[in-house]
């Protein structure tokens, strides 16, 4: 019966759409700070960038959040925990790899006790940088409201600002001397 | 490309420590060297670790700031090494001592100082997981202690691998991993 009325409310009264606005405009990511990459977060989150006007707050507990975001170094040990603490999480989840050892192992590629995020959790978005700038967490984020609109893709036009009028004239190429007569 | 090795003990040079050091320990030192910071590089016998541990806490050096290996392997030997510092002595502030051991590397055992200095228990630890050297009266050898328990075993023998020796290989992930 609850199965029939969910289906009834998502797809025929059309309540799929409010469902993913409210999803987009609330990621609470989940700080694991494991490295350096924790330090760009709190710049993320603090006054000068203010992720939350997207909507991003950032959370302590997995269990009343819905993004992990998985900053720096994964060993095998930190694998097992950040595996526990994905499946505490309730749906809908979504997890960020965020920084370079997160992606590919960065510093620690090819070593005895890394692991790749992708290898143990099914990575919605990775941020690529060593550590990535707070600019590219908030543009990973947008990139998930993307994804969960179903719109995949970096979908975000740079701003365009002429600059001509401010810049000094290109200066004229001069004149080349005529070549003497041998 | 053969990489030259490091010198297990810098240069001989004088050094205020010295003269007092030389009384304490006696023939425990077998020779010594200063580092380009200034600080004081003696080589004792493996057999006496333990000999110049207590003396040194009689002197006033009152933790081990770290406690490390390294490996040679072209000479079949590790070189343990302690690094003594004081925090409450004030003769002995700004100052780092190096004592250094070498062991064999095909039987490599070492008597533990963490009944003496409880500061080397965590180092005595962790460099026994890194390179197998078997410190003799510590009570966790042979457990893992910050390694995965199911990292670097051999997967036929079942034997633990020490990941910080020279010949120990990483499994390769390949060009983009």
């Amino acid at each position: 019966m609850s199965q029939a009325l969910r289906e009834f409310l998502m797809r025929k009264a059309k309540l799929e759409k409010l469902f993913k606005w409210g999803v987009r405009w609330s990621l609470w990511p989940v700080h694991l700070v494991t490295s350096c990459c924790g330090v760009e977060v709190a710049h993320t989150s603090g006054p000068g960038f203010d992720a939350e006007r997207w909507g991003v707050l950032p959370f302590h507990t997995m269990r009343q959040s819905n993004v992990i975001l998985v900053e720096g170094t994964i060993t095998r040990k930190m694998a097992r925990v950040l595996k526990m603490v994905y499946e505490q999480m309730p749906e809908p989840k979504y997890v960020l790899a965020m920084g370079a050892c997160a992606v590919r192992g960065g510093l620690f590629w090819n070593s005895y006790h890394v692991v790749q995020v992708d290898t143990v959790l099914p990575v919605d978005v990775y941020i690529a940088g060593c550590p990535p700038t707070p600019e590219a967490v908030i543009r990973a984020f947008m990139m998930l409201h993307n994804k969960i609109k179903g719109q995949p893709g970096p979908y975000i036009e740079p701003t365009k600002v002429d600059l001509t009028p401010y810049l000094p004239p290109p200066p004229k190429p001069q004149q080349k001397p005529a070549a003497q007569a041998a | 490309m053969a990489v030259k090795a490091p010198p297990k003990c810098p240069p001989p040079a004088d050094h205020p420590l010295l003269e007092k050091l030389r009384t304490a320990l006696g023939d425990a030192l077998l020779s010594h060297g200063v580092t380009p910071e200034g600080h004081l590089c003696l080589m004792v016998p493996p057999g006496k670790v333990r000999e110049v541990a207590a003396k040194l806490k009689e002197l006033g050096f009152d933790h081990v700031l770290s406690l490390s290996a390294m490996d040679y392997m072209a000479e079949g030997k590790f070189l343990v090494m302690y690094v003594y510092a004081s925090y409450l002595n004030p003769d002995l502030k700004n100052q780092l001592l190096h004592v250094r051991a070498e062991i064999p590397r095909n039987d490599p055992k070492i008597a533990s100082i963490a009944d003496i200095y409880p500061s080397a228990d965590y180092d005595e630890r962790e460099c026994h997981e890194m390179f197998g050297i078997w410190f003799e009266g510590n009570q966790h050898m042979g457990k893992r202690f910050l390694l995965d328990p199911d990292c670097c075993i051999d997967e036929k023998t079942g034997k633990p691998l020490y990941p910080l020796r020279k010949d120990f290989k990483v499994p390769d992930w390949g060009l983009m991993g």
